[in-house]
């Protein structure tokens, strides 16, 4: 939890939508009024307020009429991180994902809160885990609690398909969703969960440990044992099997990148440590 | 199809354990397909390893080595055998029942004399040239049977070869008494078994003179030939000089003035195939060997003895196999969480020797 200590390392993001609302925050609204960037004029009949007079515009128009300036209204959002739970996610690399995953939500939730956004937490495996949901909320104490909670948390679950019921939970208005998982999910539930999030803006961060493919040993008898139950098995590591290995995993990687381009955003590969800067520079470059 | 099943019944009711009860500790072996003592590694999701056809014969071989092994070990234990047993089998080949003359006269050359420089006694060339005979078929019974004044029996009928060269290496042994060759026959005779069947049967007389053979003992002789049949050979060793078989002798024909024409006369009066040879050196009597030998060549019952054989040995050589194979496969194990630490440690040695 280095990371919560650092001042100023903000997760930054912007909300590719511009948000309706009526609750006061950072992101840029679609609607006008409040103290936000210039947006139009209008004619004073339609919005009577003297002090936005805009004088320029008034007089350059030659059928006289009175210009009022209308500013965006600056609108909080929600920040909804929903976490695969399924018991892939306990794998321990380099890094122990759990861990990363606890430091990226509280993380979040900080970054979220302080700028008056809403955080909250869903974190499914079969079926949404309701021990570690956080409705979406204001308050730091809580959000940075339930991400505490959810560091502390052992994933068991055999599939992440809780995750269509997550989508279903926060329907509604667009939100901000971080998608965060090891993506290791059968092709037609990464189809489906990214098409049940399609109205949102979703951020896949895309855990990764490079002990599972480029740290591989050259040579080696290694007996992995599945994490999701499905048996275990003796490999027989030598430098062919190793670069098919990689190329396959490579190749995973890239059909995921194509997906979730496709809804959106490029996946945030969170691999080794936590490091909310790298995360704002791709969301500033997504 | 059921002959061959009955054969394979057979062949597996040789097969026995000397502490059967151990063997109840057999199904350990099916312990390696419940865990197998090898480190896992926590994987996230094998089906991101790409298939591989080699990793999975080497998953198959180790479970066969951890079978083996647990099998090998508990059947060594258990002290498995094969028991012996005899095996009658067809050979070619005669039962040969020989009848060596050692009397002094045998130790002569064949001129006469006490050998000396290259010359060959009587006794050392019939040895020579008759081991050579021994060794040639594999299938012969022997028996030798040796006479001077009164017969001597060295070896009764066997197919052990090395006995039987070793008996004939016996007979150039310095020579005995007189030449008393009607007990002798009598012996030879008494050499052929009882239920030996349809086997050729050969009596082989070697020796390098005659003597009478009494009436009494004759009328005994010609019975047993009668009953047992075989074929009779003579080889006579001539010392040069004296009389041949077929020598009449000047004088009255009596059997004490020739003995050789008279013992011939006797063979000739058996009513069984007879041959005599007269070999009047080295050469001649291996002629006469090879001539027999080119003879007697029929089927002939013999009885193989297979020992009973332990097996611990090669149950604890497939267990050390399959041992070897398992700590190697031990040995080539990676851990991949102990060469991530490696890592960390890697960089301790440093601070040491900064601090």
């Amino acid at each position: 939890m280095t990371e919560d200590a650092r001042p100023g390392a903000d997760i930054v993001y912007l909300p590719r939508w511009r948000a309706r609302g009526n609750r006061v925050g950072a992101h840029r609204g679609r609607d006008a009024g409040g103290p936000g960037t210039f947006k139009d004029q209008v004619s004073f009949l339609r919005l009577p307020d003297a002090r936005r007079l805009d004088l320029r515009a008034t007089l350059r128009d030659p059928f006289e009429n009175t210009y009022v300036r209308r500013f965006e209204a600056r609108i909080a959002v929600e920040v909804w991180a929903l976490v695969d739970l399924s018991a892939s996610m306990r794998f321990r690399g380099t890094a122990d994902r759990m861990a990363l995953v606890g430091a990226l939500c509280a993380s979040l939730a900080a970054s979220a809160t302080r700028i008056g956004d809403g955080f909250g937490l869903l974190a499914c495996d079969a079926a949404i885990r309701e021990d570690l949901f956080l409705p979406a909320t204001r308050g730091r104490a809580g959000a940075a609690l339930a991400a505490a909670r959810l560091a502390e948390s052992v994933p068991a679950g055999a599939s992440a398909a809780g995750l269509l019921a997550a989508a279903a939970r926060i329907a509604g208005r667009p939100k901000m969703v971080f998608l965060i998982s090891d993506f290791r999910w059968p092709p037609a539930l990464l189809e489906q969960v990214f098409a049940s999030l399609a109205f949102h803006d979703v951020v896949p961060v895309l855990l990764a440990d490079p002990a599972e493919a480029e740290a591989l040993p050259e040579w080696g008898l290694v007996e992995l044992e599945d994490l999701e139950g499905s048996g275990s098995r003796l490999v027989l590591m030598r430098p062919a099997l190793r670069r098919r290995w990689i190329a396959r995993d490579a190749e995973r990687l890239a059909r995921l990148g194509r997906l979730a381009r496709r809804y959106g955003r490029t996946p945030f590969r969170l691999a080794e440590r936590f490091d909310p800067a790298a995360l704002s520079r791709h969301l500033l470059g997504t | 199809m059921s002959g061959f099943l009955a054969k394979v019944l057979a062949e597996c009711a040789r097969f026995g354990a000397e502490r059967p009860a151990v063997l109840w500790l057999l199904p350990l072996a099916l312990l390696p397909l419940v865990s197998a003592p090898r480190r896992r590694a926590a994987w996230a999701d094998l089906r991101a390893v790409p298939p591989d056809p080699l990793s999975r014969a080497l998953a198959g071989l180790l479970w066969a080595a951890g079978c083996l092994a647990v099998t090998g070990l508990v059947a060594g234990i258990s002290g498995p055998y094969r028991a012996g047993e005899r095996v009658t089998r067809t050979g070619t080949g005669a039962e040969v029942s020989m009848l060596l003359d050692r009397s002094g006269s045998m130790n002569e050359t064949f001129a006469g004399r006490q050998p000396s420089g290259e010359e060959e006694a009587k006794a050392a060339a019939s040895r020579r040239i008759l081991g050579e005979f021994v060794g040639s078929r594999a299938h012969d019974l022997f028996a030798v049977t040796a006479f001077s004044t009164a017969p001597m029996l060295v070896l009764p009928m066997t197919d052990r070869h090395d006995a039987v060269r070793a008996a004939i290496a016996a007979i150039d042994r310095p020579g005995l008494d007189y030449t008393n060759v009607g007990r002798g026959l009598a012996m030879a005779l008494g050499q052929f078994g009882a239920a030996s069947g349809h086997a050729s049967r050969v009596l082989l007389l070697v020796s390098d003179g005659a003597a009478v053979i009494d009436p009494r003992m004759q009328d005994t002789l010609r019975a047993a030939f009668a009953k047992i049949r075989p074929n009779l050979y003579w080889l006579f060793l001539r010392t040069k000089g004296s009389p041949g078989i077929g020598d009449r002798p000047t004088g009255e024909d009596t059997p004490q003035a020739a003995p050789e024409r008279h013992l011939d006369l006797f063979f000739k009066s058996l009513a069984v195939p007879y041959r005599a040879f007269e070999a009047e050196g080295p050469e001649a009597v291996a002629a006469a060997i090879r001539q027999i030998e080119s003879l007697e060549r029929d089927p002939i019952p013999y009885v193989e003895v297979r020992p009973r054989r332990d097996l611990a040995a090669w149950a604890y050589r497939l267990a050390a196999l399959g041992l070897v194979l398992l700590v190697l496969a031990k040995l080539a194990e990676v851990d991949l969480a102990r060469g991530r630490a490696g890592q960390g440690t890697a960089r301790a040695p440093e601070r040491r020797m900064a601090a």
